[in-house]
């Protein structure tokens, strides 16, 4: 403490050890809140077709399994209807939510499917009222087999994935899904 | 040269000790309500900005060594005569011992 740089030191790593203190301290005070909340997500217009993914089976068709996923390979177009309230999630500690629509299913090859539809990155400051009518899927709905047609139970959830200053980086679901079936018969319609 | 070199840049040891002592007081103070006014208004750079304002008030009292740092000089023993002829001749092998 004798130098003008001992002091300088001294004091900016008593600053540097304050402000992780001070960063601990915003985490914990949002560690604990809950940051579920309710949506509603709905599908107007669901079809199923049969088309080739080329760029799944390109490695298949080399091993010789193309007949199966090349012919059979499924698509479905769904319309969203979607809405929640997110203005409350954002504190503090939130710099900007990642939200996305996730479908999940069960086929007799999977025992557990889970497909992204579609996603939205909000930055704190930007609206979040989410209220979405007639949107299309953001990705395709690719199933590695013929298992949406005729589906009886494909359940659409949103999420969020909470991208904070300091802590966890939690992925929350939104209270209520939608479940809804696919079609017998695959579409013959361009969509 | 003379006025330059004459400035004092020091600062005694009771000094060091309030200025450091000082520092950590007011950017614990500005941290501390950094953070409240963080959570209320929430928002966390508000946190990181207070705290910044903190530090630069607190170099700016404790870095420089102002003479409110120089009020407790330790008071040193009066410079002794110099030994004479007799005394020199015994102390040297003693100075010799140290080295």
């Amino acid at each position: 403490m004798h130098s003008v740089f001992g002091r300088g030191n001294a004091m900016a790593a008593y600053t540097l050890s304050v402000l992780a203190g001070l960063t601990f301290c915003c985490f914990l005070s949002t560690v604990f809140l809950d940051y579920r909340t309710p949506a509603t997500i709905n599908t107007r217009q669901v079809v199923v077709k049969s088309i080739p993914d080329y760029s799944a089976s390109r490695e298949k068709n080399d091993l010789g399994y193309q007949s199966v996923l090349l012919l059979f390979s499924l698509i479905f177009v769904a319309i969203l209807n979607c809405c929640t309230h997110l203005t409350h999630l954002f504190n503090w500690n939130v710099k900007q939510l990642f939200l996305y629509v996730t479908a999940e299913y069960q086929t007799p090859s999977n025992e557990f499917n889970q497909v992204v539809l579609w996603d939205k990155i909000i930055l704190r400051g930007e609206n979040a009222v989410i209220d979405l009518k007639n949107i299309h899927a953001k990705y395709y709905f690719w199933d590695d087999g013929n298992g949406l047609k005729g589906h009886k139970n494909v359940t659409l959830t949103l999420s969020w994935n909470i991208i904070p200053n300091a802590g966890l980086l939690p992925n929350v679901g939104a209270i209520g899904s939608h479940s809804f079936s696919f079609p017998p018969e695959y579409t013959t319609s361009r969509v | 040269m003379d006025f330059f070199s004459n400035i004092p840049t020091h600062m005694d040891y009771k000094g060091q000790g309030r200025s450091e002592k000082l520092s950590r007081m007011i950017i614990t103070l500005f941290g501390v309500v950094g953070l409240v006014w963080g959570y209320y208004i929430q928002q966390f750079s508000a946190t990181v900005y207070v705290l910044g304002a903190g530090f630069l008030l607190a170099s700016i009292l404790t870095i420089p060594p102002w003479p409110m740092y120089r009020r407790k000089p330790l008071n040193w023993q009066k410079p002794r005569p110099p030994p004479r002829e007799d005394g020199a001749d015994t102390q040297s092998p003693k100075s010799k011992k140290k080295k």
